[in-house]
């Protein structure tokens, strides 16, 4: 310490009380359940977290301004839908491509997520890897429900190149295509400077459109 | 002796101070660096020369960044969506007196859209191409092919970094001055590509001279929004050797725009097999990177000897 900064460092005994003593809290079921749960039975947590998961959805379906899914971030939601998505583009491969095809799907999504963010942090954001990913994953919910209808309307018998099929399930994919950016565009949009605002979510639109080609391409396993 | 709420010692107590916390916002003349005045008047000296950044851009002092941190990249991304607009529209219009380079990317060279436009620009040609396919080979299970599409890939972004550097290198050995930073080069080559992503989309159409002219148009357009913005700088030169030198950048240009045509699109016969089509791609890109790199050492060598 310089001995010239010592004087502004001490400080007055003006009007305040000394404050000696131990603290100690009342032990009370309730508190030691908030600062820890490691010793509740293993039902709560499962039930806790699938609750948090679920209403995470209920968010990204729905989506309204809510905090939730930035600060409470979680890759739960993420991971279920990119295998569920994954399995569903499964298609009449060979033995030695199934797997190439199912990492396809996760690569997609790993890569994509990671230009998001890192264009989000260059160009000034504030929202991180994670908190990206979480969103990204989440807002996946209704292309995946269009690819379930998808594999539902390849089951009818078409035979030609174009049909009304074909329209029907472009269609279908497209509207999911547009819930999921409306969904994304609430919450990754908000982090962002208005002037900027474009330039982030164009990324996020090139993601969103590649995984939406993916299921249009997706053939019936015949 | 009370602190009052700058921070100074004095005798008077403050009404609203609570006496147990104290804000410092002043400190004593040791705390003071001697170099942080240089910095301060040599900044407020060329404030007036440095143009006007995007009203997004921080004021923040430059902190110490590293190589490993975002913020050492974020001065590349420096730009409003209204700049990138501008850019992308005039790099489709070739204007001989008025540069644009000279009015917006000078200024303020950002990474934001090039970068977006070749990976916009591979997009589009994959989906064509997967299109095209479709159309063509309806019997044959329907598969993403991700060797042609990385094969087109590796094209546009060694195209997009490897002219800028030819182009910086005969700049600096050939007329022995930087005109252009590297940096602003690549701006230039990233966003001259724009143009191609709609002409990608418009290559589906299955008619042979219509691919032919879109790529011929698409090609010379862009090319010469490159050839006006380097002429001012290369006529001081000898004439047959600038004009060799934007002969070459617009021939570079359009074999770039053939060698993707060719790659995706080209149907002049139904039979078209996918491997000697790429196999034709291979070959014709290695050839065309030696084609640019004999021309240019015929181009340095020529004029010695005239």
């Amino acid at each position: 310490m310089d001995t010239d900064q010592a004087p502004f460092l001490t400080t007055s005994t003006q009007g305040i009380d000394m404050i000696e003593g131990d603290i100690t809290l009342p032990s009370n079921r309730t508190n030691s359940n908030e600062l820890s749960t490691l010793d509740e039975p293993v039902l709560d947590t499962i039930k806790r977290d699938l609750g948090a998961v679920l209403r995470k959805f209920g968010y990204a379906v729905v989506p309204r301004h809510s905090s939730t899914l930035l600060q409470q971030w979680d890759l739960w939601g993420p991971l279920i839908l990119v295998t569920t998505l994954a399995i569903l583009l499964q298609s009449n491969a060979t033995k030695s491509s199934a797997g190439a095809q199912f990492a396809e799907v996760f690569t997609l999504m790993l890569i994509g997520s990671i230009a998001v963010t890192v264009n989000s942090q260059l160009l000034g954001g504030k929202i991180s890897f994670f908190q990206s990913v979480c969103v990204l994953g989440y807002c996946l919910l209704p292309l995946l429900l269009s690819a379930f209808v998808n594999n539902i309307l390849l089951y009818i018998p078409t035979k030609s190149t174009i049909s009304i099929l074909h329209i029907i399930r472009f269609l279908v994919v497209m509207a999911a295509y547009a819930w999921t950016m409306y969904a994304s565009v609430q919450f990754l949009g908000k982090t962002q400077q208005p002037n900027r605002r474009m330039l982030v979510l164009y990324p996020i639109f090139l993601f969103y459109f590649l995984i939406a080609w993916l299921i249009i391409l997706h053939a019936h396993p015949k | 002796m009370m602190f009052s709420n700058d921070g100074f010692l004095t005798d008077k107590t403050s009404s609203s101070n609570s006496g147990q916390t104290h804000v410092f916002t002043s400190f004593p003349n040791s705390a003071v660096d001697p170099d942080d005045e240089h910095f301060g008047n040599q900044s407020s000296d060329t404030d007036k020369l440095v143009l006007p950044l995007p009203a997004t851009a921080t004021d923040a002092k430059p902190e110490q960044s590293y190589v490993w941190q975002i913020e050492y990249y974020q001065k590349y991304f420096q730009i409003d969506t209204q700049q990138v607009l501008e850019r992308l529209a005039a790099s489709v219009t070739p204007r001989p007196n008025k540069s644009y380079f000279d009015s917006t990317i000078r200024q303020n060279p950002d990474l934001y859209g090039p970068f977006w436009v070749c990976i916009t620009f591979i997009v589009t040609v994959g989906i064509s191409g997967n299109i095209v396919n479709y159309f063509h080979l309806p019997d044959v299970e329907f598969q993403i092919d991700f060797s042609r599409i990385t094969l087109s890939a590796i094209l546009v972004c060694l195209y997009w970094w490897l002219m800028p550097t030819f182009i910086y290198f005969f700049f600096r050995w050939r007329l022995n001055r930087i005109e252009y930073t590297f940096l602003e080069l690549l701006c230039l080559y990233g966003y001259s590509l724009a143009i191609f992503i709609p002409v990608s989309v418009l290559w589906i159409i299955p008619i042979n001279w219509l691919q032919w002219t879109l790529t011929f148009i698409a090609s010379l357009v862009s090319g010469s929004v490159l050839v006006v913005t380097f002429w001012p700088t290369i006529n001081s030169d000898h004439k047959r050797l600038s004009a060799i030198s934007m002969l070459v950048v617009l021939l570079a240009h359009l074999l770039m725009a053939v060698c993707i045509m060719f790659v995706f699109f080209h149907i002049s016969d139904s039979n078209i097999n996918p491997k000697s089509v790429t196999t034709l791609a291979t070959t014709t890109l290695s050839s065309m990177s030696t084609l640019t790199a004999t021309t240019t050492t015929t181009a340095t060598i020529t004029p010695k000897t005239a």
